[in-house]
């Protein structure tokens, strides 16, 4: 029996998603499970497979095309079966001028286009329901839980908390639906804030203008002199978040060093200790893996945070919000942009621990597996540009929080020591505050104590 | 009722007939020039000089409505203007002998009276009072204009008070900034208090029971002067008028009220008689009287002292005022006055005057006021022409120089609402706290411990429950009369200006007994009934309170408060605003919402209050609340509609820990009060529905384990709302309700902003549970109509969230809600 495919709706912002690669083509047979097609939103990739065997007798949109969410994207079935019922484009054409001819050339889609989707698709098991209230929808957004599967039992057919609460209880989140792709291939979020109505809006309109745009590698037209690479959904997204953080906060940064000696000569044993064959089975994680300078600066700042809670905090023009735990963002440079995913009550874990959950989401921001969840939340973030040479720069906040760490490369410095000139070598912190929410001093005093412990910090790791 | 007074059978049904005395009409005849005994030549040039200044000023005004010019100034004034040229000789006579510690009141066409009497004050005034006055004023504001404009100028400073005060008056006229009220009353509702003169009115008799409570005050609390009261005889025919005659000619001022106190008030209600009602005329057409003389004879034994008066004749009102004032001396008032005189102009410059002939316009300019006083004094050579010419050219160039500043958007610019957007929002309420107007002993019977009722209270348990939990029986529990009591009680020793009046005030102790105890510690002249006049009731206390007392009126039944609709809605909210915050309010209005006693006693209309901007609104339904709210409201300066409950008088505490407080103590008006803790939903009630909202949430508890927090608004106008916001955030539901009728009551618009407030934390519309829009049927019927317990549970499972199994006793579903407004009902 032949049923549509929908475009499944990754949060309640999101009106429509483009599609970025087709794994099975109109003929080919599916198993469930199968990929059938990849897509994005402006905070991520996610895909789609196939929840029944049978054949892809109808595909409706081709690579590049913005679809609204809940329409029907392609048809699994029996061949020979009709699929006019599923055609889109029959909604489409009452509206459009423009002729469509075949299934593949419905990438024309219009913000028009976007309207009915909800009506449309009541007819799919598991749409989005009409109506929910907002602090159904409020509280289906903060947990994640997945709408889709929400039962309606309010007034008039409306999805109202306890439905929602149900959702939750059973465990029914958007992450478990994303889930559904288990050998997903790409995820990509923005940095931080969130993606206002107008973000999507806009990504609508350059879906429709270039719809090859949305992949970044595809999307380049070569030219002689110049090429033009219009912005992916998530550099716009990172565009503006940087300028909202920059034209919004009161942004200064302090630049410090620190003596790295200790650090090194900590990651020169324990690589030494590797070597000859001490593992984390005998209780030694760190000789098997080697921390790297960063993961420990990100357990030294995770430990000297929780002294200094006006950078541990979130900001807004009514209150500050101090966290008791640190949950630690961490930069990513990925091939989709900057993406900072965070590692969640990072105070709380061992250096060891740290490290592997660091290296365990940096891989999905790679990868672009990663978890919207672990996209949001983070109360302070690290970025790193020393592997680049950077001695000292401007980190911009991620707002709401009210610090950003930016680690230098280290460089050798010179120092008199009983007379004599000696050399060491040097690392670089800079720290942007926001003046709004800390004073300089207390900002200085942070950063004093995190030099402090950097440089004694195999003393800390004894404690 | 007064058990001093039996009423014997003998008396009332004996046979007699009533006799009247003769009413003079224009008895006074003699022509200026005969006065020159009582006049010096001096006086009687002054006389013409006000005269014409009021011409000048009203001919103005003509000009620039007319043709937006004056003397070669150019202007444009969309504002109104009333004027009363040809109307001088009576507002001229009348100011004569009053000073500034005479108060006059008018009427929407009393630019003249505003001009004569001010210009009677700055004649009686030292030059060091005037400029005390002056450079007081709005700090100085205005004085620095004119005296700007002055400086070089060989000009005294009674000239220079009088180009204030036309300068002062325009500007106001004009809706300048730099006007007596900063623009804010305008050409209707102009006045200047340190001159005596009191608001002129746009409602037509408006100033009569207002008048009233003027008068009341300057007795009650033994202030010189008397109190004018200028209205037209278009007025006749209005209620509040009849009602402010009665009042002011109420028995007890002679049979009841002891000592000093006896005697009436000092009150002149004088009838500017220019024959004509806008377009409707008076005599002949729409009123029966003949003379509005005779009116007097209908009121009292004394007839008011009526009589006629020639008013194009300056030396006659100036002698009938002056026989008068003697009369209001002796405290034999009120008198009332019949003033004839004419205006040449239409009702406003719109009026086309349709209604009258051009002969009859000419036969009255030909006998000119003011002309006529003119010729006379010259042929009888009391005064040469010269004299006359030069007095024209000093009005002409006053009233110029006034149009000059006034016009001018430098010198006279209007309020500026962009720079400061919160100009008039800031005077809305002045928001004071006074414990009393006045700092003397008040006048008071016995000692507040030797009162029976204190003595009674003192008794009580002042919690409903006792040890045990036990319900308090309500023979010994304190109850929420005994909270009102209290706090009144408490003020009338406090505050000397203090009064209290309405119907059963006294003697019964109130209709629903919160002043039992009150006619033994308070004497008959701060505590009285009145006639049944709520208009009246209502308007002598704004009257009492622009005056400089504090005034506590009671209506009794809720619905009752349109009969005193004018003063509630036009005279009570608007003055402290229209005054520019010169005025103050302090008027605590007592109304008794009621139930039981069918559609017109068991109304709840506060709604009607909440919608008019300038009055506070409480509701307060516990002991507690009741004896706060009231303590608050009576330490205020603003005036508060304060609603009580007839379901309630008799209800103990049960909810404030340790019961009522002995001492006083305020409840803040303004903040709604958790009465019951929830998390589940939130319930927010106005007035009495607080208990029935209680067995509501007892309900969703017991059977259907849905927890209900119960807040109490207490207060309508002003309302915080933070409570109410921080309850929804935690439940995401609310029910909104009260017992008014629930077509565009306030329910629906505390609904509205908690939409607007909680629109991201709300599982469901914010759900309005108000009566049906019916008559309030008999009290067998009345579950069918105000909201009850079941009512809560059958709306939070229709409109909120249905509950299992649950099946609704009523519809409030959309096809309901459509089929009764389709229906209007």
């Amino acid at each position: 029996m032949a049923n549509a495919v929908i475009m499944p709706r990754q949060g309640q912002s999101v009106e429509s998603c483009i599609i970025g690669k087709w794994h099975k083509q109109e003929g080919d047979a599916v198993k469930e499970g199968d990929i059938l097609f990849t897509y994005e939103t402006d905070k991520a990739t996610f895909d789609e497979t196939a929840k029944q065997d049978g054949t892809l007798i109808a595909v409706f949109f081709e690579e590049g095309d913005d679809v609204p969410c809940l329409m029907n994207v392609c048809v699994i079935g029996e061949p020979g079966e009709d699929v006019s019922e599923f055609d889109p484009r029959d909604a489409q054409e009452t509206e459009e001028e423009t002729a469509v001819d075949s299934p593949a050339s419905a990438a024309a889609v219009t913000e028009t286009a976007t309207a009915p989707s909800q009506t449309e698709a009541a007819a799919v098991a598991g749409a989005m329901p009409d109506a929910i209230s907002p602090r159904a929808r409020n509280l289906a957004e903060k947990a994640g839980a997945d709408l889709r599967f929400a039962q309606p039992t309010g007034p008039k057919g409306r999805v109202i908390e306890r439905d929602v609460q149900k959702l939750i209880d059973e465990g029914k989140l958007v992450t478990q639906a994303a889930g559904f792709a288990h050998d997903a291939a790409v995820a990509g979020t923005g940095i931080g804030g969130r993606v206002s109505v107008a973000d999507i809006s806009g990504a609508v309109a350059v879906g429709a203008d270039a719809p090859a745009a949305a992949i970044p590698a595809a999307a380049v037209t070569a030219g002689p002199e110049s090429y033009v690479e219009k912005h992916t959904n998530i550099r716009k997204v990172i565009a503006k978040s940087m300028h909202a953080s920059l034209s919004q906060m009161a942004q200064l940064t302090l630049n410090s060093s620190f003596d790295a000696t200790d650090i090194m000569a900590l990651r020169k044993r324990l690589k030494a200790a590797g070597e000859k064959g001490l593992t984390a089975d005998m209780g030694f994680a760190l000789a098997e893996k080697v921390p790297t300078l960063n993961d420990i600066i990100l357990y030294a700042a995770s430990r000297v945070l929780p002294k200094h809670p006006g950078c541990n905090a979130h900001y807004d023009d009514e209150k500050m919000t101090i966290y008791n735990r640190v949950h630690m963002g961490v930069a990513v440079d990925t091939p989709r942009g900057l993406m900072v995913p965070t590692v969640f009550n990072s105070d709380l874990m061992s250096l060891s621990q740290l490290s592997t959950s660091v290296k365990e989401v940096v891989a999905g921001c790679q990868q672009g597996t990663i978890s919207p969840d672990l996209l949001r939340g983070a109360t302070f973030t690290v970025t790193n540009l020393g592997t680049l040479g950077i001695e000292s720069f401007t980190p911009v906040i991620n707002p709401p929080q009210t610090c950003i760490l930016g680690v230098c490369g280290i460089t050798t410095k010179a120092r008199e020591v009983n007379g004599e000139i000696k050399t060491y070598p040097s690392m670089g912190l800079s720290l942007t505050f926001d003046h709004r929410a800390i004073d300089g001093a207390p900002a200085a005093r942070f950063l004093k104590d995190l030099t402090t412990v950097l440089e004694n910090f195999s003393l800390l790791l004894m404690q | 009722m007064a058990k001093q007074l039996p009423v014997k059978p003998e008396d009332v049904r004996s046979a007699s007939w009533i006799e009247f005395e003769k009413i003079p009409v224009n008895q006074y005849q003699k022509k200026p020039s005969e006065e020159t005994k009582k006049f010096s030549k001096d006086d009687m040039l002054r006389i013409y000089r006000d005269m014409r200044m009021i011409r000048e000023f009203e001919n103005m005004l003509y000009s620039i409505k007319t043709t937006n010019s004056y003397n070669g100034l150019e202007y444009n004034n969309p504002g109104p203007a009333h004027l009363s040229i040809g109307q001088e000789a009576a507002a001229v006579g009348q100011a004569y002998n009053l000073d500034k510690n005479d108060f006059i009141f008018g009427s929407h066409r009393s630019h003249g009276e505003i001009i004569a009497k001010s210009l009677s004050a700055i004649q009686k005034l030292s030059d060091q009072e005037l400029l005390d006055i002056m450079e007081g004023f709005l700090d100085g504001v205005i004085w620095k204009i004119v005296e700007k404009n002055n400086a070089g100028k060989d000009r005294s400073v009674k000239e220079m008070a009088i180009d204030f005060l036309i300068y002062g008056t325009l500007a106001e006229v004009f809706a300048k900034n730099t006007g007596f009220h900063k623009g804010l009353g305008g050409s209707m509702h102009a006045f200047f208090l340190p001159f005596g003169v009191y608001p002129n009115n746009a409602i037509v008799g408006g100033s009569a029971d207002i008048s009233v409570g003027a008068a009341l005050y300057k007795k009650i609390n033994s202030k010189p002067g008397i109190v004018v009261c200028n209205i037209g005889d278009g007025s006749m025919g209005c209620g509040p008028v009849w009602e402010g005659f009665m009042m002011a000619a109420m028995d007890q001022f002679n049979t009841l009220w002891e000592g000093d106190m006896k005697g009436g008030l000092p009150l002149v209600f004088n009838i500017m008689n220019n024959q004509y009602a806008m377009g409707g005329q008076t005599r002949g057409e729409t009123m029966g009287y003949e003379y509005v003389a005779r009116i007097g004879a209908g009121v009292n034994p004394d007839q008011m002292h009526a009589e006629r008066v020639d008013g194009y004749n300056p030396m006659a009102v100036i002698d009938a005022m002056d026989r008068k004032m003697n009369i209001l001396r002796e405290k034999r008032g009120p008198v009332l006055l019949d003033t004839v005189t004419y205006r040449y102009a239409g009702h406003s410059p719109s009026d086309a005057d349709s209604y009258r002939t051009t002969e009859e316009k000419e036969m009255w300019e030909r006998q000119d006021s003011i002309q006529a006083y003119r010729s006379d004094l010259v042929m009888a050579g009391v005064a040469s022409e010269s004299d006359f010419e030069a007095i024209d050219e000093f009005v002409v160039n006053t009233v110029t120089a006034a149009v000059g500043l006034a016009i001018n958007p430098e010198i006279s610019p209007r309020m500026d609402l962009n720079a400061a957007p919160d100009a008039i929002e800031k005077i809305m309420f002045s928001n004071q706290k006074v414990a009393k107007m006045e700092d003397r002993p008040a006048d008071m019977l016995q000692s507040k411990e030797d009162n029976f009722r204190v003595q009674q209270i003192a008794r009580k348990t002042r919690f409903a429950f006792d040890e045990k939990g036990k319900p308090v029986s309500k023979n010994k529990v304190y109850q929420l009369r005994d909270g009102l009591f209290e706090a009144i009680i408490d003020k009338f020793y406090e505050d000397p200006t203090l009064v209290a009046y309405g119907e059963e005030n006294r003697d019964w102790g109130g209709a629903f007994a919160v002043y039992r105890g009150l006619t033994e510690a308070v004497p008959y002249h701060r505590l009285f009934n009145s006639p049944i006049s709520e208009g009246a009731i209502v308007g002598s206390a704004v009257g009492y309170a622009m005056s400089g007392g504090r005034a506590l009126v009671e209506l009794m039944y809720c619905d009752f408060l349109g009969r005193a609709g004018d003063e509630v809605f036009n005279q009570l909210p608007k003055w402290q605003a229209m005054s520019a915050g010169i005025l103050k309010m302090p008027v605590v209005v007592r109304v008794s919402v009621g139930s039981k006693y069918g559609a017109q006693h068991s109304q709840d209309w506060t709604s009607l209050c909440a919608q008019i901007p300038g009055l506070k609104v409480v509701f307060p339904v516990t002991p507690y609340d009741a004896k706060g709210l009231m303590t608050s409201a009576l330490n205020g300066t603003d005036p508060v509609l304060f609603f009580e409950s007839q379901r309630i008088y008799d209800i103990g505490e049960q909810f404030h820990e340790g019961g009522v407080p002995a001492e006083s103590y305020e409840v803040e008006i303004g903040e709604p009060d958790v009465k019951r803790a929830g998390s589940d939903l939130t319930i927010l009630t106005i007035g009495a529905t607080l208990y029935r909202a209680l067995d509501a949430a007892k309900i969703f508890q017991e059977q259907y384990g849905i927890s209900a927090e119960v807040i109490d608004a207490r207060t309508m106008v002003p309302f915080n709302y933070e409570k109410v916001v921080e309850s929804v955030k935690k439940t995401g539901k609310i029910i909104v309700a009260g017992d008014a009728c629930d077509r565009g009551s306030y329910l629906s618009d505390l609904a509205r902003n908690i939409n607007d407030l909680c629109f991201d934390d709300l599982d469901a519309p914010a759900v309005v549970l108000g009566s049906r829009n019916w008559i309030t049927p008999a009290f067998e019927l009345e579950d069918h109509f105000f909201p009850q317990a079941d009512w809560f549970v059958d709306v939070y499972h229709e409109k909120i969230q249905p509950i299992d199994g649950y099946v609704a006793k009523r519809s409030f579903n959309d096809v309901e809600i459509m089929r009764r407004n389709r229906l209007g009902v």
